[in-house]
């Protein structure tokens, strides 16, 4: 991560902060010390990208020292961290040397009906090579101080050259700044998915191959999508897409020696090729493609980074527009909502036997240690998982016996199961569900509720790859208001996967969040050991079972560590 | 349902006309529908669903013994077991996992069958859950061999329970199961007895083992039968001797999968 620039810009609004308008009162105290930071991950696309070519212009590679001597730097800002289409992603956790800080999560961003309402903003950043694009969306994303920003790259998108057009390329003969290099198609299709919030994967491009890389990048979980690139403006498809068309219009002779230095001591270039590329394409394609283009821009930035009004101008657009997006769902209504109601077909209530209800009994008690806690919540998850997976559809195989007879019996069909919890106390449902289902692949997606705003907040996410045709088997340990599971059930369709193909599990819920389940998403399977009647003024499920994280990984207080005086207890 | 249970039960009718009449009542209760059959239940039991109290008070009429075969309902995961435990080419890791995951819902679902008394605990709420509390005294026994396979199901749901072995082979000259070795708790006779094995083939390894557990006291309708698989004529063999125990079972079938031992242990 490049800090350096970064840190300065937010030295001066805190200096200019005073005259403006109060942001959004929600991100701009509370967060700017922890540290805001958006955490998206998938396995296995951990792939570096970005090689010998690119425009990544940032503070280090401005070539005017001078202009930074005009803004010193303030170490006491931290880092800012997030994900963007070109660099790799970051731990959920941001450690500075003395504590650690948690990161901001994300607000809801569908309704009560479950269907998405917030479609990402997109701020579309063009201008010249070397003109400053990276930087100014660094920028853009330090000041915005908002959760889950993406930043994607136009040079994701090249296309792949065939060997002619390779040996071009090595002999600085290739045209890369012709709207002909790049793929617009993807690009659109990528884009348009992003702004519904969906999941997307990005092309890794391998600048030294000049070929995709067989590992795509996925991204997901935008509120503000960050676009740049040199024609960024160049497609009318494109420019439907984009929310804000901001400009970055810096000095050629700048741009020039910006490229000069870039690709002479950093890439190792020799200056022939480097000029006479510049000569041949650069400057040529600036003229005809990029310049023009200045005319679709809503705002010209002149001298790039380094102007800070209109920065500010920018981002105080952009929280004014998500201002307006917002739209905040209260849950005791929709509680009230549903009163009397019947319960949904969708919901499956394991048959109360006697063992189901000693096990309710032991768990419920309040006077029961953490080992009987621990022991009978992990054998009803056992006998809930189980009573989940018979609905699972099964088809009909005939099988042969040691016994030399034709069995008529059934067998899973179609395709396999992913399990998904709820952090932290879903989690403790993975091993049950790993003892019922050898070798299943297991995700996990972090909600927490913001205490200020009484929302729940996603904060990290951990997914399968290819999960779309998967039947998902997600677990939380206790459905209260339904928001988490809301919440989660929406990351998923987000994923591609079928609503039908979703089984929310879980030990107990409240008939709010059978209800705000059922009604947001009436396809998803609802499936649990009992459902309680009401949930109380801090949304506790009565007569419930207590904070069930707390008590199994005893992190409720008091310490307890005095009652166990016998056996090995820790 | 599936077809081959109504075969085993057309079967079990045949079988019954000529005999005494506790079976024949099995026959009775056969003809019906197998919702029924699974419905009846221990005479202790909870009784909450009304075609199991219909059950008992038609029995209650007859003034016969209830009928004590129990068969768990039959999801598509139970199923699913059983197919792959039949399957012969199942490899032994995929049969162990699985027989292991069959016999966890049987040892569950016998547990259901030990006695409890109403309780009322507070949760952390502060709130009142009215609930049950079982009562202590019970005890279990497998019989040597294949029963052992079904020891750790049930230690996995009851930690500290009292386990006692019975050793039953078969004679090779009489064809008739001889017991070699029992191992009980002191107190077995005042205990409720969760007896394990898992395929009941004839019924004679159990109904040895029975009477070995009436010898030391036990009365028997404090015995559970676990088991996994079991063919009509071996139901019948231990309710004819034994018309008080409860048997518990997954299927009912003609064929029984009499590789499970070896197949779990290895041995084959």
């Amino acid at each position: 991560m490049r800090l350096s620039s970064s840190s300065s810009l937010a030295h001066v609004i805190d200096d200019v902060a005073p005259l403006l308008p109060m942001r959004d009162e929600n991100m701009a105290v509370s967060v700017s010390q922890a540290d805001v930071h958006m955490h998206q991950k998938e396995d296995g696309d951990e792939v570096e990208q970005r090689a010998s070519r690119s425009d990544s212009g940032s503070g280090e590679d401005s070539l005017d020292g001078l202009l930074r001597r005009a803004c010193p730097l303030t170490p006491s800002m931290s880092p800012r961290k997030r994900t963007t289409s070109q660099s790799k992603t970051e731990p959920p956790l941001l450690r500075t040397n003395k504590r650690t800080i948690y990161t901001a999560g994300r607000p809801p961003w569908y309704n009560v009906t479950g269907t998405t309402f917030k479609e990402a903003f997109v701020i579309g950043l063009c201008g010249g090579s070397a003109s400053g694009k990276t930087t100014v969306a660094n920028k853009i994303i330090e000041a915005l101080d908002v959760p889950w920003v993406v930043l994607l790259s136009m040079d994701s998108f090249y296309k792949v050259l065939s060997k002619e057009e390779q040996e071009l390329a090595a002999r600085n003969e290739y045209n890369f700044d012709h709207p002909d290099a790049f793929d617009f198609e993807l690009l659109i299709t990528v884009l348009r998915k992003l702004k519904k919030g969906k999941s997307i994967k990005v092309p890794v491009y391998d600048f030294t191959t000049h070929s995709r890389r067989k590992e795509w990048k996925t991204v997901y979980g935008a509120n503000v999508v960050i676009f740049e690139g040199i024609l960024a403006f160049a497609n009318k498809e494109l420019l439907k897409l984009l929310d804000m068309k901001v400009f970055v219009d810096t000095d050629s002779d700048i741009r020039l020696v910006r490229r000069l230095k870039r690709d002479i001591s950093d890439r190792g270039r020799d200056i022939t090729g480097v000029i006479k590329q510049y000569n041949k394409f650069v400057k040529p394609a600036f003229e005809q493609y990029i310049e023009p283009t200045v005319q679709v821009a809503d705002i010209v930035v002149p001298r790039g980074g380094e102007n800070f009004v209109a920065l500010e101008l920018i981002v105080q657009h952009v929280h004014s527009q998500l201002e307006k997006r917002k739209l905040r769902w209260d849950i005791s209504a929709l509680a009230s909502a549903h009163q009397g109601q019947p319960l949904p077909k969708t919901l499956s209530v394991m048959e109360s036997t006697p063992q189901v209800r000693g096990m309710h009994t032991i768990i419920r008690n309040r006077e029961t240690n953490r080992d009987e806690f621990i022991f009978y919540s992990k054998r009803l998850m056992r006998l809930l998982i189980e009573h989940a997976l018979s609905f699972l559809p099964l088809k009909p195989v005939s099988v042969e016996t040691p016994q030399g007879t034709i069995y008529e019996g059934k067998r899973l069909s179609g395709k396999r199961i992913t399990g998904v919890s709820i952090l932290r106390a879903g989690e403790t449902m993975e091993q049950a569900l790993m003892a019922v289902c050898k070798d299943i692949r297991l995700g996990k997606i972090l909600i927490q509720t913001n205490h200020d705003t009484g929302e729940p907040e996603l904060h990290y996410l951990r997914l399968p790859k290819d999960i779309s045709e998967d039947y998902v088997i997600l677990m939380d340990s206790t459905v209260s208001t339904g928001a988490a599971a809301l919440m989660a059930i929406r990351v998923l369709l987000d994923h591609d996967v079928e609503e039908d193909k979703i089984f929310l599990l879980s030990l107990l819920m409240a008939e709010m969040g059978v209800h705000s389940v059922a009604y947001a998403f009436p396809k998803v399977r609802i499936i649990t050991t009992a459902v309680d009647k009401k949930v109380n003024d801090e949304f506790h499920i009565i007569p419930g079972i207590g904070n069930f994280g707390d008590r199994y990984f005893g992190t409720d207080a008091p310490s307890d560590w005095y009652e166990s005086e016998e056996g090995m207890d820790y | 349902m599936n077809n081959c249970f109504i075969g085993t039960l057309e079967l079990d009718v045949v079988t019954c006309n000529s005999m005494p009449c506790h079976n024949q009542q099995v026959a009775r209760g056969s003809r019906c529908e197998q919702s029924t059959l699974k419905q009846v239940r221990f005479a202790n039991g909870d009784g909450s669903d009304s075609e199991s109290v219909e059950k008992q008070s038609e029995a209650a009429v007859n003034s016969d013994p209830p009928i004590q075969l129990k068969l768990l309902p039959l999801t598509d995961q139970i199923r699913e077991l059983q197919t792959i435990i039949r399957d012969k080419t199942t490899s032994r890791g995929d049969f162990v996992f699985c027989a292991d995951r069959l016999i966890r819902l049987v040892v569950e679902e016998g547990l259901n069958q030990l006695p409890y008394t109403e309780c009322t605990v507070t949760t952390p709420t502060g709130q009142k859950y009215e609930g049950v509390k079982f009562k202590r005294g019970n005890c279990g026994v497998s019989i040597m061999r294949s029963g052992e396979a079904m020891e750790q199901g049930l230690r996995d749901c009851c930690r500290s329970i009292r386990i006692g072995k019975i050793l039953i082979q078969t004679d090779e000259e009489t064809l008739k199961a001889k017991v070699y070795y029992a191992k009980f708790p002191p107190d077995i006779y005042r205990r409720k007895i969760l007896l394990m094995y898992p395929i009941l083939s004839s019924g004679n390894a159990v109904i040895e083992a029975v009477r070995v557990l009436i010898d030391h006291g036990v009365q028997p309708s404090h015995i559970i039968l676990l088991s996994l698989f079991s063919t009509p004529h071996g139901v019948n063999s231990i309710v004819e001797e034994f018309p008080e125990i409860t048997i518990l079972t997954t299927e009912v079938h003609s064929v029984a999968p009499t590789h499970f031992g070896q197949k779990y242990f290895g041995t084959d």
